[in-house]
């Protein structure tokens, strides 16, 4: 598999200053073997974190039963789903599975086009505040990520279109720092309750010019 | 992100090309980018049906009809 590696910058938390990293347009046994080794550890100990902290099971991230080596196994070969990863510091910070074929745009401005659906996408658990890492250890994988998602759509004649379901703990991330177009709660029972949001060509400018940054 | 690619020559009936030119009118797309859509959705209809998968329209009273693949 051929990899197309792209410098990018990432916020280490700690330090108080911009990091170089990379990103790949690929996920490959690398990453795959970050996830095993060190994403399910810390993850692990994020739930006991969250359980011994009290809070109820029903706020603990949907994500933790996503197993990306079975995702990556599925969906290899297939040209429809494009995975991306960032690294840095020799480590994967973020994964995101994208589908460019299946899905089409509900805004009505822009309705029934093509776009490119970001199905997958989570950070390393201990870039995330939601699992008890405060302060996380790098800001930026989620900007990074979606960039790459409104270049794909760019690249492949879709205009920077892109939409997705928003895990709960997302939902302010993808209103405000992407300014996608909430659609509200998908009635559909295999998403329900999570949120649709789409970015039309418009706000992928925007979001781009901006500099993809939350 | 830059992928390397390889060209080819296409050859088209009137029809085909007629047809090729409405569908990106209305979908907003290339030429090209058309039939990259089209060629990665062919490969996920083709992937699903070699693993037995059936391949179904759903009309807006949930009506399913299969669609015949030979």
């Amino acid at each position: 598999m051929s990899v197309t590696i792209s410098p990018v910058y990432l916020f280490n938390v700690e330090r108080g200053q911009p990091e170089a990293a990379e990103l790949w347009d690929a996920i490959t046994d690398q990453q795959l073997a970050d996830w095993e080794a060190e994403w399910i550890p810390e993850l692990f100990k994020a739930l006991q974190k969250l359980r011994r902290a009290g809070v109820e099971r029903k706020h603990w991230p949907q994500s933790r039963h996503w197993d990306w080596r079975r995702k990556a196994a599925a969906l290899q070969g297939i040209l429809a789903h494009q995975g991306f990863s960032v690294m840095c510091n020799g480590l994967t910070q973020g994964m995101m599975f994208v589908d460019t074929t299946t899905k089409r745009c509900r805004v009505e401005s822009q309705k029934s086009k093509n776009l490119v659906y970001v199905k997958f996408v989570e950070n390393a658990p201990w870039n995330r505040k939601e699992l008890l890492f405060d302060p996380p250890r790098y800001r930026g994988i989620g900007s990074i990520l979606m960039r790459a998602a409104v270049e794909l759509s760019h690249s492949i004649g879709f205009k920077g279109r892109v939409g997705l379901h928003s895990l709960p703990q997302s939902n302010g991330f993808y209103a405000n720092a992407c300014g996608m177009t909430d659609l509200g709660v998908d009635p559909d029972p295999d998403y329900s309750p999570m949120r649709y949001f789409e970015m039309t060509s418009e706000q992928a400018v925007a979001f781009v010019e901006k500099g993809g940054k939350s | 992100m830059s992928l390397s690619k390889r060209t080819m020559t296409l050859n088209l009936t009137d029809a085909e090309m007629q047809v090729l030119e409405e569908l990106c009118a209305r979908k907003d797309l290339s030429k090209t980018a058309l039939l990259r859509q089209a060629l990665r959705l062919y490969q996920i209809v083709e992937t699903r049906l070699e693993k037995g998968d059936k391949l179904f329209f759903e009309d807006d009273k949930k009506e399913k009809a299969e669609v015949m693949m030979l």
